[in-house]
């Protein structure tokens, strides 16, 4: 355990490092971010704004999402995504190899091959967001609230970071995977809509399938003191149900790839 | 670590792939939409061999006998279809913690040093995730530097390196553990002359100084008439030879090349009546004789005032190999 | 005309290659359907109060035509470009004798029936089921079947471009990260353009990423007046050739900086 935390920071490091060394990119993509994130603003302003509350959630509460959904990006792309975009490069010059020959879990060391520190302002955007939105509304959200919201945003990045990782998984399957990390992204974004929004048989896809309501809106429920606990429960079990289901799917696939099954 | 099971055990080992095959046409492709079928390969067919601690053993064999695929087995790297397989006193496919420690794979033209950062930096990496001390791991370095030559280089960024000092560091990454076991892959393809020579040297060193046994594959014969004194020969899957090189070349062309020199154009008929002669020009010949015959040719030879230099070869390695080769394609034909 | 002679043997080999990857296959036809759930948001947002003159039905009518043409005017040719200048695998495309870009247009051309195959004719479907005509007069059946080629046109030629910065940079995928997210915003695919304030309105006007997308769908489910579509046209062709002209300028000079360098 205390090795697996040393290499953990040692990684952070070494990503750190390389963040230095590519300023560059550190400064278009902090500003992009920004930018992304003011643009899809838009839409909900041209859909809420000034107009009867849909489903339940009025321009305010909605933008309660949109701070989740932002601060979730960030921990998305600096945390979860670069270290699996890494294992698709990994895979396709054949160096998969040397992670395997490794006498550490090869989820662990392929999870945290890579960081990228500067999208730590996506969080901040996202808190910003939050803090703005409280700000219009006249009101603050209680303590407990808050401490509601904050576990279950751990228990949103615990369901994306396994989703991905499957996702990932199937590159051992498919190795052009740009189209399928692209739609990843596309459903994803649509976690800065509140999921009552949706309808039916979407929004049980948005509930069970990618479950942005566990990512974006019941942390917001949370935070505006409306999540029935049930939710919040259910929400847990949902987290540790694709947690194992990731484990479960990463290590067939390593299987697969040293045809332990065959 | 006791130096009793550092030996490798291969007994009946089996590999076969799964490959999906699809005829040209339209017809064709739009069925393989629907319904794929696949193709048992067998890459590895019924090998055994057993390797003791610290002996260093070249695998040879021509592109897709088997030899990559056997040796990732032994790694762990890929499950074998059928067999038993023992390495360093373990079972590889269960991939134990305890097994990678002692091991250690270097490939050939794929590295396992960061790309944008310096080695020094996956040296650190290595430190951290093979558990190993600050004394210990200090100690190795300094005795990879010595006989690698490392020195400043490591602490440039990979992509500044060229391909010999990358493939220095890339040897020291992979022994900062020390590891009783040694899989090399097609270590020196792609190397220039003297840094294929560097490696070699590395590698016989390295072998003789910490006992650590030593599997190599190659399809350069230098590298392995070079460094192994035994040589497990692989092709289409199967094992065609297994024992010393010098024996191997005895077995396939048990005769000898002797290169004659003479200061002008050699009498043809005259070399004809001692041996087969392969090369006949203005001031060169080459004449195969058999072993046996070696003593009363060469005599014969240096008769001749005529000749200036003489020397006695044994064919080349390639030849043999071809030779070799193609007995096994007209056994298995 | 050699090329033209090649191009059938070639589409039908970018057809193979489409089949070859299954599992991408889908999921390139499953991303291209994600306006699904934009029609979802919107007609719930529509459910009381329409927005603009968008009612539900109208919003349905409109997603289902960004399905459609983004079904038959999509390319990818960028990240295969991207991936081939970084690897080096290019030289082996240079080195035949025909124009590297003729065969990926093949290619792409080639996959598009495929792709297009389910989502599509649904999607069709689907609008005319809900009460929206689509074009029958002769000149506005035309007019749609030059905005799709155009819309095609210009997003493969702009892939090229951006491919081709690979060949002067590091790697160009960021850079077309900002291109699809100024395409989401101002090509209509995230919202009707006309929902927008009237300044983002004329910006989306005058840039390129309308037409090749929210340019056709008007046209498709007729929301575009004859002297709309004509103007649209004409920066359609305007975009084209631009985008052509300045992707085989780059493609030149990219190439001959990349056997300096060996790639």
């Amino acid at each position: 355990m205390r090795r697996y935390l040393r290499l953990l920071l040692l990684q952070l490091r070494m990503s750190i490092a390389l963040g230095a060394q590519y300023r560059w990119d550190f400064l278009t993509q902090g500003g992009l971010s920004l930018v992304w994130t003011v643009l899809g603003l838009v839409p909900l302003y041209v859909a809420l704004h000034n107009r009867p509350a849909v489903a339940g959630w009025t321009y305010e509460q909605a933008l309660v999402v949109v701070g989740w959904f932002t601060m979730l990006k960030g921990i998305l792309d600096g945390a979860v995504n670069p270290s699996l975009v890494l294992v698709v490069e990994h895979i396709r010059k054949g160096t998969l190899d040397f992670v395997l020959m490794k006498p550490a879990d090869a989820q662990f060391l392929v999870s945290t091959a890579r960081f990228e520190p500067w999208r730590a302002i996506d969080l901040f955007a996202g808190v910003g967001i939050l803090v703005w939105t409280f700000r219009l509304m006249g009101t603050a959200p209680s303590l407990a609230a808050i401490a509601v919201s904050t576990l279950l945003l751990a228990v949103a990045v615990t369901v994306l970071y396994s989703m991905w990782i499957a996702a990932i998984a199937a590159a051992f399957w498919v190795v052009r995977l740009d189209n399928l990390s692209y739609l990843m992204s596309s459903l994803f974004d649509f976690g800065r809509w509140p999921v009552s929004i949706f309808k039916g048989a979407v929004r049980l896809f948005f509930t069970f399938v990618v479950p942005i309501a566990l990512m974006t809106t019941y942390p917001a429920e949370a935070l505006l003191g409306r999540l029935e606990p049930a939710r919040a429960w259910l929400g847990i079990g949902g987290a540790l149900v694709f947690a194992l289901t990731g484990r479960f799917v990463f290590t067939r696939a390593i299987g697969r790839y040293t045809s332990a099954s065959s | 670590m006791s130096r009793g099971d550092q030996g490798i055990e291969v007994a009946g080992l089996h590999k076969d792939y799964r490959v999906h095959r699809r005829k040209s046409g339209m017809l064709n492709t739009v069925r393989s939409i629907f319904h794929r079928t696949y193709e048992t390969v067998p890459a590895v067919r019924d090998l055994s061999f057993t390797i003791e601690p610290g002996e260093r053993v070249g695998f040879l064999g021509p592109n897709g006998a088997g030899k990559t695929t056997t040796l990732k087995i032994l790694a762990g790297l890929l499950h074998p279809t059928a067999g038993r397989v023992v390495v360093a006193g373990h079972e590889p496919r269960l991939r134990e913690h305890r097994f990678l420690k002692r091991i250690t794979l270097v490939m050939g033209q794929k590295q396992q040093l960061i790309w944008d950062l310096p080695p020094v930096d996956t040296f650190s990496q290595n430190r951290a995730i093979y558990d190993l001390s600050r004394a210990s791991f200090d100690a190795t370095l300094k005795e990879l530097d010595e006989l690698l030559g490392i020195g400043a280089i490591a602490e440039k960024p990979t992509r500044q390196l060229s391909l010999g000092e990358r493939m220095k560091c890339e040897l020291a990454a992979a022994l900062l553990h020390r590891p009783d076991v040694l899989f090399l892959d097609e270590p020196t393809i792609g190397l220039d002359v003297s840094m294929q020579l560097a490696v070699r040297d590395f590698i016989r060193a390295y072998n003789e100084r910490t006992g650590a046994t030593t599997l190599l594959t190659s399809h350069y014969m230098d590298d392995v008439a070079a460094l192994c004194p035994r040589v497990i020969v692989i092709d289409k899957g199967r094992l065609r030879y297994d024992g010393a090189l010098g024996k191997l070349v005895e077995k396939i062309r048990p005769d000898k090349a002797i290169v004659l020199r003479y200061a002008h154009r050699p009498d043809r008929a005259a070399l004809e009546r001692i041996g087969t002669v392969t090369e006949c020009d203005d001031a060169k010949a080459v004449v195969r004789v058999a072993r046996p015959d070696l003593r009363e040719a060469v005599a014969n030879l240096l008769l001749d005032p005529e000749l200036s230099d003489l020397t006695i070869e044994d064919p080349p390695l390639e030849e043999v190999l071809r030779e070799l080769f193609a007995q096994s394609a007209a056994e298995s034909a | 005309m050699r090329i033209l002679s090649a191009y059938p043997t070639l589409l039908r080999i970018g057809f193979a290659n489409a089949v070859a990857y299954r599992t991408e296959m889908l999921v390139w036809m499953l991303t291209m359907t994600m306006p699904f759930v934009s029609l979802a948001l919107w007609s719930a947002v529509a459910e009381s109060v329409p927005v603009g003159r968008f009612d539900q039905k109208s919003f349905v009518a409109y997603f289902l035509a960004t399905i459609v043409v983004r079904q038959l005017c999509g390319a990818w040719v960028v990240w295969e470009l991207i991936q081939e200048i970084k690897s080096g695998t290019l030289t082996s495309r240079l080195l035949k004798p025909i124009h590297p870009l003729v065969v990926y247009s093949a290619d792409n051309i080639a996959a598009i029936p495929l792709r297009a195959l389910f989502a599509a004719p649904l999607a069709l479907i689907g609008i005319t089921s809900g009460g929206t005509a689509l074009p029958h007069e002769p000149h506005r059946v035309v007019a749609l079947f030059l905005s799709l080629f155009g819309a095609w046109f210009i997003t493969f030629f702009v892939m090229v471009i951006i491919g081709c910065l690979s060949f002067f940079m590091e790697s160009s995928a960021s850079i077309f990260d900002i291109w699809i997210a100024c395409f989401m915003i101002l090509s209509g695919y995230l919202v009707p353009l006309e929902l927008f304030p009237s300044w983002v309105r004329g910006v989306a006007e005058v840039l390129p990423f309308r037409y090749t997308l929210g340019f056709p769908v008007e046209i498709l489910i007729g929301m575009s007046s004859d002297a709309a579509i004509a103007r649209g046209l004409v920066i359609q062709l305007a975009y084209g050739c631009g985008s052509a002209a300045m992707a085989l300028a780059l493609w030149r000079s990219g190439v001959r900086r990349f056997g300096a360098f060996g790639g």
